[in-house]
């Protein structure tokens, strides 16, 4: 029979950590070991306690005093999984965010648990933490996975870009690097109205739709390297 | 010792050219310029007068005497056969048509060889302290003397005749018609040195006419610019130096116009945006505090309502019930928070917050917007850069789903060189874009005016492109800090146009 999940709790808010530490306690397998109310604290609590699970806020002050800010939770994950990297942290926050949630799992936590569900769902991403997993909720996991999904599809088309004329080449280069059309006329001496020209006869062309399109285009190809 | 003597030799000196400079420097141009023509002329003439006098005299005395020399000779010649004939009526009648013939000569005698007057020119006889001087003897071939008398300087020449066994022959020649004509060529000499004098002042005077009328006219130019008046201009008088110093100022003035003029409509616009940024702050904070009251406040107080009938009928529906009121609490709250300002710009960054924002633009207004950056990957901006981006890009979007009646937009994020580029464009209805950028601040522009002064508080530039029918692209350009902002301007300058 194994003993009790030890769980460390850093937020800086008292109450929360106090009905955190309610809810916790109630459970047969769970026990709180220690309570941090900064980011400084939670990082040299975590060294001293070695508890199976982190519950760390994104949102605490990095110094207690200090105003709270969402890096200060990042950076402690950071150090905690740098000093201990079997540490298991699981990032407690208001954030519902696919860019806060991949900040999460780049900087070590093991999951990702929103503060509106901090029950039942909170109480399963413990238990598969102290376990060696990882817990996202199923919302999160498909944002993460058609994220992946977006960055594999690949709009390359078939060598089409020959098919351009030289000007046409230029048109696209530079309005991938982001000038103006009136930027891209007068580098290449030519009426805006010639620009607009070309642009729409390269888009037809390569079948794309808007300048993060053309970029994208410009990107796949290497044409924006120096 | 001597060293102090050389100081104060040295500070002597100085102070005297600081009082000379003192004296010249205080009168006008004018004055100088007169002062140098006058002293010049003046000096010329006076050293060519003296100059002049001296060598006529010189070359007038000798002619003097030469012919003296020559004329006694003459006369001793032509009386040594009247002499030895002791013919004294012809030997008078030769004397006085010598005298008569010589102006110069102012008298004449001949001597026998006991030395007395044979026949001389005096009305009255000779002057007996005059056969005592200049004394010639028989070897000599003349002898000349000056005498002092009181008609002045008398040339007296003396002549042998046969070798002084005959005589000797004596004239005086006066100098009177020597000085007279040294006295008027001193005069035409010093009438011309007048009246060039006279020329030379009046060439000076219309000289620093024309030098001091441009110069006065520019003084008068500076300060009727210094007293406000920019559309005062210097007249150009003429091609030289000094009219080209009036173009230069003309065209000084003109930029400083210009500029004072774009000032002013900048301060305008900076006025109108003031005064709506305030009302919209107010706006927002009414909205806030409407939010704040209506919303939460409600809901607390249903909650404290709830929680009261918890006490008396502990149901888990009830329970339920209220846990749904707190999350939507919570969601109220956090929406707020997002639109005041998101965290997390902050924390992670402008990509994230845009992908955020982004979100919202797609399930709130169905605007899809396609967003691709370029050179940001783990790069976090300057954080004034970041917020300014950040509004503007909020504010374009917000534009696209207000006016643009746009099927999708597209926002493009690049670091580009030592300059961080965006680009929001979208396929909707577009509009002049250069007649409302251009002209002051109106209701319908304010919002693109607020976009530029963002970008410039940043040092950055906003340009808009647009036509009707055609789409809108704004476009932001800031340089990334630790780098000189040298206009920005270089790259769109056409420069690569040949």
């Amino acid at each position: 029979m194994r003993g009790k999940i030890r769980v460390l709790i850093a937020d800086d808010h008292a109450i929360l950590r106090s009905g955190l530490r309610l809810l916790l306690e109630a459970q047969p397998d769970m026990e709180v070991v220690g309570e941090a109310g900064s980011a400084e604290e939670a990082v040299a609590l975590e060294a001293r306690l070695r508890p199976d699970v982190v519950l760390m806020d994104l949102t605490l002050p990095a110094r207690p005093g200090s105003s709270s800010s969402g890096a200060a939770g990042l950076e402690a994950i950071r150090r905690i999984r740098a000093s201990r990297p079997e540490a298991r942290v699981l990032a407690l926050t208001m954030h519902d965010d696919e860019g806060y949630l991949r900040a999460v799992l780049e900087a070590g936590g093991v999951g990702y648990v929103l503060k509106q569900a901090a029950d039942t769902e909170l109480l399963s991403a413990i238990r598969a933490a102290s376990r060696g997993g990882t817990y996202l909720h199923p919302a999160h996991a498909r944002v993460l996975v058609e994220s992946l999904l977006r960055r594999g599809e690949s709009a390359a088309k078939d060598d089409d870009y020959e098919r351009l004329s030289p000007r046409e080449q230029e048109v696209l280069r530079l309005l991938a690097l982001g000038y103006t059309n009136q930027q891209v006329a007068d580098r290449l001496c030519l009426s805006v109205k010639t620009v607009e020209t070309y642009r729409a006869r390269l888009t037809e062309k390569l079948g794309l739709r808007s300048r993060a399109d053309i970029v994208r285009y410009a990107l796949q190809r290497g044409l924006l390297e120096p | 010792m001597k060293e102090r003597w050389n100081d104060r030799l040295r500070s002597f000196f100085r102070e005297t050219a600081a009082r000379i400079w003192a004296v010249i420097g205080a009168v006008s141009i004018r004055t100088k310029i007169m002062g140098i023509v006058l002293g010049l002329v003046l000096l010329l003439g006076a050293g060519v007068t003296v100059q002049v006098r001296v060598s006529m005299a010189e070359a007038l005395g000798r002619e003097l005497e030469e012919r003296g020399i020559s004329i006694a000779r003459n006369l001793a010649a032509r009386s040594t056969d009247l002499i030895l004939t002791s013919d004294l009526y012809a030997l008078h009648k030769l004397l006085r048509d010598m005298v008569v013939h010589n102006e110069d000569v102012r008298y004449a005698f001949v001597l026998d060889s006991q030395g007395r007057v044979l026949v001389h020119s005096f009305e009255r006889g000779v002057p007996p302290d005059l056969l005592g001087v200049n004394p010639v003897s028989g070897q000599e071939h003349w002898r000349l003397q000056v005498l002092e008398t009181e008609e002045g300087l008398i040339h007296d020449v003396a002549v042998p005749i046969l070798a002084g066994h005959a005589g000797t022959a004596r004239i005086g020649l006066a100098e009177h018609r020597l000085q007279a004509q040294l006295s008027a060529t001193t005069y035409r000499l010093l009438l011309i040195t007048f009246l060039i004098a006279l020329a030379g002042v009046a060439g000076g005077y219309l000289l620093t006419w024309v030098l001091t009328r441009p110069v006065q006219a520019l003084v008068e130019a500076t300060r009727a610019i210094a007293r406000g008046d920019l559309s005062h201009r210097a007249p150009v008088w003429a091609e030289d130096e000094l009219g080209a110093l009036a173009r230069s100022f003309n065209a000084m003035v003109e930029e400083q116009d210009r500029l004072l003029e774009t000032l002013r409509q900048r301060e305008v616009r900076r006025g109108q945006l003031l005064e709506q940024v305030i009302t919209a702050q107010e706006e927002e904070r009414r909205r806030i505090a409407r939010e704040l009251h209506d919303q939460i406040g409600q809901a607390l107080t249903s909650l404290l309502v709830g929680l009261r009938n918890l006490e008396s009928d502990p149901s888990p529906a009830r329970l339920h019930e209220l846990k749904a009121v707190i999350a939507d609490t919570l969601d109220g709250v956090r929406e707020l928070a997002l639109e005041l300002r998101p965290s997390i710009l902050d924390d992670l960054g402008l990509v994230p917050a845009l992908e955020r924002y982004i979100h919202t633009c797609v399930s709130r207004y169905h605007l899809a917007v396609d967003l691709q950056t370029v050179g940001l990957d783990g790069v976090r901006l300057p954080p004034a850069v970041e917020t300014a981006l950040y509004r503007i890009i909020q504010e374009a979007l917000t534009n696209v789903v207000r006016h643009a009646r746009a099927r999708q937009a597209s926002l493009l994020l690049e670091v580009r060189g030592e300059s961080v580029v965006a680009v929001v464009e979208d396929d909707g209805c577009g509009f002049d874009a250069e007649g409302l950028m251009s002209g002051p601040p109106g209701e319908h522009s304010l919002g693109l005016h607020g976009m530029r002064e963002r970008a410039e508080l940043v040092g950055g530039r906003l340009t808009v492109e647009s036509s009707p029918g055609q789409g809108t692209s704004v476009f932001v350009e800031v340089p990334l800090e630790g780098r000189r902002e040298d206009g920005g301007a270089g790259k769109d300058t056409g420069a690569y146009c040949r």
